[in-house]
């Protein structure tokens, strides 16, 4: 049985506004609405079509749970919902510049939450640019707590800065997904099993090396119109042995392989042993997210 | 006639370097998205490119990836039009091959022109 995403009415601000299902419009409105709620971000990240499109199956979202605030036909702002078994994940929230401070944020919240609960959850999560102050304080205002640091990191085309050592062996998507399977770490909904089981050209390679160390590196080969133009969803593990050593010679395979291809990935926590070796590979770290969670009691509405 | 290219995707700063730099007697070339941006870059050569590094298609560091590998764009300006913070931006275009960046949002028009100027000798 489809159960019926909460709206309301209208709220107090002047002029009131309404929330309705995002399922309501089409993925261009939702696209030209996300992007002009981002326009001053310091990190925008802009989507066209394709990539929203795409964001929204690789992440569970659901728009008939997701909202878009509504006054008198022009969009003020959004928030989608990704929907996994007993959880979901706030994103893409966002309001005018122009209309902000006027509880559209908090109105988007409140709804996002409470269709959390009608959906069963037990835990809600999300994520927001560190130094977003407004959003934090908004977040924390809602009952969500820190769970950690994240980081965004990209590399440039080019070789690797050393010769790695120990021999890969490259898998396939299916042997890549397994390897996933296998983490027992707590992950953002990014960089989930979920996530990277919905996203196209996973692959991976596993590495021995001599001193008994042994680990896995998971990656996507981003294409655009066909051409590989990009690495990403990096996800290394290191089941065996010493993680900044497996991490420096994952890398450095991957990169040997794949010297002309420009690499971002997304967060890696803070607190990842193979962080170090990323750096050492020449990684940037273009941004910070905090990650944040709520439980959610299914007496509470709003 | 000098020829600039400005790839931003918010019509709004689109706009206002369109305006600067026409009324400087620049030809101003204008894409939304990166893949556009490549397509006029070849087909127009222009003399100086700027690059929103946030574009809808493809991040601005990618496009600026693809021009630098093409012999063409060997030796033409690329400027970076970003909001980041400046020890990021300048990490970013430096390893991207950008010979420098403008901040986000513009302060000082003149400021900007010179800016561009100076590449553009």
């Amino acid at each position: 049985m489809k159960i019926t995403p909460a709206t309301k009415a209208s709220y107090g601000a002047s002029p009131p506004f309404q929330l309705v299902p995002a399922s309501r419009f089409t993925i261009e409105e939702l696209t030209r609405a996300y992007n002009q709620t981002r326009v001053d971000y310091m990190v925008p990240m802009p989507m066209n079509v394709i990539r929203l499109t795409e964001y929204i199956h690789v992440y569970d979202v659901d728009l008939s749970y997701s909202l878009v605030a509504l006054s008198s036909d022009q969009i003020l702002g959004l928030g989608m919902l990704g929907i996994r078994p007993g959880r979901t994940w706030i994103t893409r929230l966002g309001v005018l510049p122009v209309k902000r401070r006027q509880g559209v944020g908090r109105a988007l919240m409140d709804t996002l939450l409470t269709n959390s609960e009608t959906l069963q959850a037990q835990v809600t999560t999300l994520e927001v640019i560190k130094n977003n102050i407004p959003a934090y304080n908004l977040f924390v205002r809602t009952g969500f707590k820190d769970v950690g640091e994240l980081l965004v990191l990209r590399r440039p085309p080019g070789p690797p800065p050393y010769t790695p050592i120990g021999e890969p062996d490259w898998v396939e998507r299916a042997e890549a997904l397994a390897l996933l399977e296998s983490r027992h770490i707590p992950q953002s909904w990014i960089t989930e099993t979920g996530s990277l089981a919905n996203a196209e050209d996973i692959l991976g390679l596993t590495l021995n090396l001599a001193d008994g160390s042994r680990g896995w590196l998971v990656f996507q080969q981003q294409k655009f119109r066909m051409f590989s133009v990009s690495l990403s969803r990096l996800t290394l593990h290191t089941e065996r042995g010493d993680a900044l050593l497996l991490g420096r010679s994952l890398l450095a395979h991957l990169h040997e392989r794949y010297p002309n291809l420009d690499t971002h990935t997304e967060n890696i926590a803070l607190d990842d042993p193979h962080l170090p070796a990323f750096f050492e590979m020449g990684y940037l770290e273009s941004f910070r997210r905090i990650e944040m969670c709520r439980q959610l009691s299914h007496n509470h509405h709003g | 006639m000098t020829t600039i290219l400005v790839v931003e995707d918010l019509p709004d700063n689109a706009e206002l370097a369109d305006r600067v730099l026409s009324s400087q007697g620049y030809e101003v070339l204008k894409a939304s998205d990166a893949e556009t941006g490549f397509q006029l870059a070849v087909e127009r050569q222009p003399d100086l490119i700027l690059v929103d590094l946030g574009l809808p298609d493809v991040d601005g560091q990618t496009l600026v990836g693809w021009m630098r590998r093409m012999p063409e764009f060997a030796h033409t300006p690329i400027l970076a039009w970003t909001a980041w913070p400046e020890e990021t931006a300048a990490k970013m275009v430096q390893a991207y091959g950008c010979n420098g960046y403008i901040r986000k949002p513009l302060t000082s028009i003149p400021q900007f022109m010179a800016q561009i100027a100076a590449y553009l000798r």
